[in-house]
């Protein structure tokens, strides 16, 4: 709401100074170059204007400049002419240096966010190279232990004592094994939550502040529904801003590999009993069927470049914090994700 | 298989060196198993046929790198690998170096009996190879030079009258020389002679 109303007063005032400027250029003698001003309302523009629409303000300003050129009453004809063109040729340079550096800056952009996601899936090769190591070893001494039994029983007459021996070691070797994957299972499930008393919106608020930039860039809708006046909840802060971070971060690509027209992301916050509930609706692309059972498992993804690990991590972190997390696809496109946070109680309040 | 070969296994897992070396001692193959690469070495080999099964990933100097240093530590030894993650370009890379076999663990103990037979008949054939192109040598080299000269002209098809003119020395003593050659490399005919210096030829010696 607050955005809308921003960006709104923004175009009020950039139509004002255009206004003024174009006044000032056709009262003016032709003598006064006010048109290479309107290089300062793009200039001022661009950063939330979409590349068609700058190009688009930029050709507005043009068409001004000869109008003004044109209604302009008095004056030197040449000199006109000539501030003329160079009014236009300081608004068509800036706006063209204006998308140049866009473009180098988009793909910079796109460098870094491959950058880090290949350094993700390294990190993970590396973690599941060693988790596989350490479990083969057991398990190759299981296997080679049981075939050793196998071959003493064989023998004639069988070699009990030896054969005894060889189950003894795959016993201890089991338990070795199962000790490494209780330990792999503590790794992953993290540091136990450090929960806290906290105004679940406000957290909403700031994963916006960090994420406005992207949404914003992909000319994506935010639409916030955020009622004040709820109670606060009683769970891991950080954690549960990370949930609502993958949930955004997951509806902004659902919209991005989508061809729908329609680019918006809702976010609402309710109470249910005795839980706070947050969704995320977007109209992205949407759950194909058959896919919904898989969606909180590991390592399970339909993104070519994706881990199939942010749902899973969300539905653990949800879980840890007593909370529930689901998902629906949406009619007529879309998905929406909800998660719940227990309330805090009266005595926790602070 | 019996104590006449032996099988070494150098494995930094406790459990997967005890399993090993029970697996081998259910079939009747003598087995030494190390920690390191470093305690193979200080113990050294036995004066028999065998081959090593190595292990990839070891704290210290890893099976790839020891296996690369084997030939300039005189080590002929097949080796087998065995590896807790196999990596497709790693087990290609050994092979190209010479590994007989790349195991994944858990690996089929059937895979790896084979590979231990089969690497064990190479050795033997290796070292049978070795015994007699050292007997050969030693045969060669009790020939005198004046001997050994007849012998190589003789091998090139020469008559003993163009090889007492090669040499400047009298036929009768070309015909001597030849004899000699004859009865102390152990060969009946001449075809025979030939072999025998063509053996000698892979050596360099000839």
């Amino acid at each position: 709401m607050a955005m809308q109303l921003r960006s709104g007063l923004r175009l009020v005032l950039l139509a004002g100074i255009m206004a003024t400027l174009f006044i000032v250029d056709t009262v003016t003698n032709y003598e006064v170059a006010a048109a290479v001003f309107y290089a300062i309302v793009i200039l001022t523009a661009a950063p939330f204007l979409m590349h068609r629409t700058l190009i688009l303000l930029a050709a507005l300003c043009i068409a001004l400049t000869a109008l003004s050129f044109a209604l302009t009453p008095k004056g030197n004809l040449t000199i006109g002419l000539a501030n003329m063109s160079v009014s236009i040729i300081a608004i068509i340079m800036t706006t063209w240096l204006i998308l140049k550096m866009d473009a180098a800056r988009q793909e910079a952009q796109d460098a870094q966010a491959r950058l880090m996601r290949v350094a993700r899936i390294k990190s993970l090769e590396g973690l599941t190279t060693s988790i596989a190591h350490e479990i083969n070893q057991p398990l190759a001494a299981i296997v080679t232990s049981g075939n050793a039994c196998s071959h003493w029983l064989a023998h004639d007459p069988p070699n009990l004592d030896r054969a005894r021996q060889a189950l003894e070691r795959i016993v201890h070797d089991a338990g070795r094994a199962s000790t490494i994957v209780a330990r792999v299972r503590s790794l992953s499930r993290g540091e136990a939550p450090h929960k806290t008393v906290f105004i679940l919106n406000d957290a909403v608020q700031e994963i916006i502040g960090v994420s406005r930039g992207e949404i914003e860039r992909h000319g994506i809708t935010l639409e916030l529904e955020l009622p004040p006046g709820l109670p606060p909840v009683h769970a891991d802060r950080v954690q549960i801003q990370q949930v609502i971070g993958n949930l955004l971060l997951n509806a902004i690509e659902a919209i991005l590999s989508s061809t729908n027209p329609v680019r918006t992301i809702h976010m609402a916050s309710d109470m249910r009993g005795s839980m706070l509930r947050l969704c995320v609706r977007d109209s992205g692309v949407g759950i194909p069927v058959g896919i919904r059972n898989h969606l909180f498992e590991t390592f399970w993804t339909t993104k070519e470049d994706g881990m199939g690990i942010g749902l899973s991590i969300s539905r653990t972190l949800v879980e840890a914090n007593g909370g529930h997390i689901s998902a629906e696809p949406v009619e007529p496109w879309g998905a929406l994700f909800c998660f719940t946070v227990p309330a805090a109680q009266q005595e926790q309040h602070p | 298989m019996t104590d006449d070969c032996v099988v070494y296994v150098i494995d930094d897992d406790s459990s997967v060196r005890a399993a090993l070396e029970d697996l081998l001692a259910s079939v009747g193959i003598r087995v030494l198993a190390f920690e390191t690469t470093t305690a193979f070495l200080t113990h050294g080999m036995v004066d028999i046929p065998g081959c090593l099964v190595l292990d990839v990933r070891m704290p210290g100097q890893s099976g790839i790198d020891f296996h690369r240093s084997m030939t300039g530590l005189g080590i002929n030894l097949p080796v087998i690998f065995i590896t807790g993650h196999g990596d497709i370009s790693m087990g290609v890379e050994a092979i190209k170096h010479g590994a007989i076999e790349f195991l994944t663990k858990p690996f089929n103990d059937q895979t790896l009996l084979d590979a231990i037979q089969n690497g064990i008949s190479m050795d033997q054939d290796r070292r049978r190879t070795k015994a007699q192109s050292m007997a050969l040598q030693a045969l060669w080299s009790s020939l005198s030079a004046g001997e050994q000269e007849v012998a190589r002209l003789v091998v090139r098809g020469l008559l003993n009258k163009q090889i007492a003119a090669e040499l400047n020395v009298s036929e009768i003593t070309v015909k001597i020389r030849r004899a000699q050659v004859m009865r102390k490399m152990d060969a009946q005919t001449l075809p025979d002679l030939v072999r025998l210096t063509e053996k000698l030829a892979l050596s360099s010696l000839f």
